[in-house]
């Protein structure tokens, strides 16, 4: 990678938010008019229990610097366990991505109500100046891989 | 040991317990066994039971492989301690009939690598094999070498807790005393260890020799699903080439449908045309998986794996706080 | 037949490589394979079978049959070098004559281009093959089976015996004459080096178990379409693709375009007649739905209709089905089986 690139490069995420909590939470962060950086596109799913580990792993080897996936805080689902049953997806998917050797900072996982328009802001802060820390994705990119 | 086996079998036949037994014969290679099914007690002769018994025969109980096996038959089945795990992982996930299985537990001392042999004599080839109690002696032409037994084993044996079936109708023998008391992933650990850019390059350099052959799904127990997310076409899912992020998400799309169900034995790594170390993600989620949910797959009729059950309260720590 | 003594061949090999893309074997056990070699080191030239044929270099796993970006095509270019391959075996040099009448000719329009595959022709028509005589068939070889021996000069364009201190070499085919006239500086065979080839000759078929009649097996099989027997033979298959992959003559693949929106590259990859989804077709009804049915396909294609169709046999004997099948599928042990059957006509 050029230097000159690396100070172009602006990473790519993938938001998965679930309809009943972070997909509002987004909504109230943009209408509160709170300031995230612009770096996510976002996939809204029902629930964070129909997030497959496919989707993220799909998003990686497409191109996506990173993927977050955001979803009821547990007891709040609006189907009662999914977010449940997402959390133990989740408990096995990001040590294994970590153990293969993708960068642990590229697959963040998080919960936020649909009251927390703030916290939105401040989840996507986060993530995004965590991959930027790691610069783009070499890894698991379809055409690129590399180390 | 075998004779053992064998007049059980018989014994079964005779009192009309069964209508159709899978178990082990004698293979065409040195060093193989090969799964039989047999439908007459004079046949229970033709059954082996030693080291080179690698197959998990459990996975003919599946509904694609059922071939031979009807529905309403009464099938017995020779199983290891591993096999007998996913006996139970059947009986959990409902794709077996308890009633109409007659399990018949042999005690399990692991089984050999042929792979493993072959590396230890740098590829020359064995044209006998006999086996001692922690030797093997393998000949060939112009050469005869004594191993250890202990350097041949399949990976999955090396760790194995669980020498016997956790549920079986008979036994053959005595239940082998298992030489641990709780399941240890020395080698997960010791991969975890390396740095993320050396484990990466060890995972593109196993996985590059990938041939996308689908051995190790084929011969996977906990792999039955009739139609594989690899093979469905409308997404495609996953690119058909051997390219090595298809290939890796092929490995690991595989990994997380298991997980909370592999029972490690192994079959997959010995299935494999292409010596990838198959078990080493396996594992990595096996340790995961007992270490948080204190689980471990194939022991218990009554728990549902991992990943289908949930707790409320349960350590979240890799989610943002 | 000129000879090489093994003291000149590091010399021997360096110099081809200078004028071909030179594969030979390369690795040991399950990792070897035909490679490209610069130098004798990086052969091994005591292993007795690859595990990957030479198909693999000749069909790749995967090609890139062309990129596509809007209506913009292109598709790779011709190897610079041709190849020149050593160290193949009979069974193996005669399973890429058999490819060739698959993808090069066409039994059907052989003046018609559109019948011949461009992509196998440009690799095969141009390499030499160097078959060199087994010397040690190993216990899974069967080539005497279809036809083949271990010092078969029915392949290939040259045909090579490995001795105690040399190769001898000898062209079979056209290409072959014209590449030994190009050689200089080397022996002709004494009778001596003659006499040792029959020696080792004889020696290398004694290595061979008896064989059974393939001929016999292709008229028998007809008959046994609806046998129970297949039910038996293939109870034990998984369906895994392993035989094939590894097959020196298996062909079959399936082409799909790679990318996003109008920008991709169509490939071109193996596919193999033991996946069910293999047959599948878009009504989600499967001609061949059974493990029965796909196992019985395979066997009927290698020692049936590939025989009514081009005349002989597309299973070469090799045996690396045999060595690798999960679950010790031997094709020998069914062959005989289906032989000893007594189906109904």
């Amino acid at each position: 990678m050029q230097e000159k690139d690396k100070k172009d490069w602006q990473p790519k995420i993938l938001a998965i938010l679930c309809n009943w909590c972070s997909y509002a939470g987004a909504d109230l962060a943009g209408v509160s008019r709170i300031q995230y950086p612009p770096n996510i596109r976002v996939l809204r799913v029902p629930c964070s229990g129909r997030v497959d580990p496919m989707f993220i792993m799909k998003s990686l080897q497409n191109g996506f610097d990173g993927v977050l996936v955001s979803g009821c805080h547990p007891g709040d689902c609006h189907y009662l366990s999914g977010n449940y049953n997402a959390r133990r997806k989740f408990a096995v998917l990001k040590p294994l991505l970590e153990y293969i050797g993708i960068e642990t900072e590229r697959v963040q996982f998080s919960w936020v109500s649909a009251g927390e328009g703030e916290r939105f802001a401040e989840v996507v802060t986060k993530v995004t100046n965590d991959i930027r820390k790691v610069g783009p994705a070499k890894r698991l990119v379809k055409g690129v891989v590399s180390w | 040991m075998v004779k053992a086996l064998r007049e059980e079998v018989k014994r079964l036949f005779e009192e009309k317990k069964v209508d159709l037994v899978i178990g082990w014969g004698k293979g065409s290679l040195p060093m193989t066994a090969t799964p039989i099914f047999i439908n007459k007690a004079e046949d229970a002769e033709r059954l082996i039971w030693d080291e080179t018994c690698s197959n998990n025969l459990a996975v003919y109980l599946t509904k694609d492989k059922r071939q031979l096996v009807k529905t309403d038959q009464k099938i017995g089945i020779v199983v290891k301690g591993c096999d007998g795990r996913s006996l139970v992982l059947y009986a959990v996930e409902n794709q077996i009939q308890r009633e109409n299985l007659v399990i018949i537990g042999v005690p399990c001392a692991g089984v050999i690598d042929k792979k493993k042999v072959l590396k230890h004599i740098e590829g020359k080839e064995v044209l006998s094999a006999s086996f001692e109690a922690d030797r093997m002696t393998v000949e060939g032409r112009g050469f005869k070498t004594e191993i250890a037994k202990c350097d041949v084993l399949s990976d999955s044996c090396l760790n194995c807790n669980h020498p016997n079936a956790p549920v079986f109708d008979v036994f053959i023998g005595e239940p082998r005393k298992s030489d641990s008391v709780e399941d240890v992933y020395p080698d997960v650990e010791a991969f975890e260890k390396l740095d993320s850019e050396a484990r990466w390059k060890t995972m593109v350099e196993a996985y590059s020799k990938c041939i996308r052959c689908y051995a190790c799904r084929n011969v996977c127990p906990s792999c039955y699903c009739t139609e594989c997310f690899v093979d469905q076409n409308d997404p495609q899912w996953i690119g058909k080439s051997p390219e090595i992020t298809d290939t890796l998400i092929f490995h690991l799309g595989r990994n997380l449908h298991v997980a909370g169900r592999c029972v490690e034995c192994g079959a997959c790594e010995r299935a494999c045309p292409a010596d990838i170390d198959l078990l080493k993600l396996n594992r990595k989620i096996s340790k995961e998986i007992l270490e948080r949910f204190n689980f471990t797959a194939g022991l218990d009729i009554n728990e549902k794996p991992a990943l289908a059950s949930f707790c409320e309260n349960e350590k979240q720590d890799f989610i943002m706080g | 037949m000129i000879k090489i003594e093994k003291s000149n061949f590091g010399t021997f090999i360096q110099n081809l490589s200078a004028d071909y893309s030179l594969f030979a074997p390369v690795g040991e056990g399950q990792q070897s394979a035909f490679r490209e070699v610069k130098n004798a080191e990086q052969i091994n030239t005591h292993i007795q079978i690859t595990q990957n044929s030479p198909k693999t270099v000749f069909l790749p796993q995967t090609e890139v049959l062309f990129e596509f970006s809007g209506d913009d095509i292109q598709s790779e270019e011709k190897p610079a070098k041709p190849m020149f391959f050593w160290g193949v075996r009979s069974c193996d040099a005669k399973s890429l004559n058999l490819l060739d009448k698959v993808m090069g000719q066409s039994k059907q329009r052989p003046d018609d281009p559109a019948f011949q595959d461009p992509y196998w022709k440009a690799r095969f028509d141009d390499a030499i093959i160097l078959t060199l005589a087994c010397n040690e068939p190993a216990s899974t070889c069967f080539c005497n089976w279809t036809g083949g021996s271990p010092f078969s000069k029915d392949a290939g364009d040259l045909w090579a015996v490995e001795t105690e201190t040399a190769y001898l070499v000898e062209p079979l085919s056209e290409k072959g004459e014209a590449f030994v006239k190009g050689l200089s500086g080397y022996d002709t065979a004494s009778e001596k080096d003659k006499q040792s080839i029959a020696k080792l000759k004889k020696q290398a078929e004694s290595y061979l178990q008896p064989a059974v009649d393939a001929e016999t097996l292709k008229e028998k099989l007809p008959q046994t379409w609806e046998d129970p027997l297949w039910d038996e033979v293939s109870a034990k298959c998984v369906n895994c693709s392993a035989c094939a992959f590894i097959c020196p003559t298996c062909y079959c693949f399936d082409i799909q375009d790679e990318g996003k929106k109008d920008k991709g590259k169509r490939i071109r990859t193996w596919d193999c007649c033991m996946f069910p989804i293999f047959t599948k077709e878009a009504s989600g009804h499967n001609p061949r739905s059974l493990a029965r049915e796909r196992v019985r396909q395979r066997v009927m294609h290698k020692f049936r209709y590939f025989w009514e169709i081009y005349g002989e046999s597309l299973c070469t004997g090799c045996g690396r089905c045999v060595r690798v099948c999960p679950v010790n599928l031997d094709i020998r042990e069914v062959a005989k089986q289906l032989l000893e059957a007594d189906s109904a006509a």
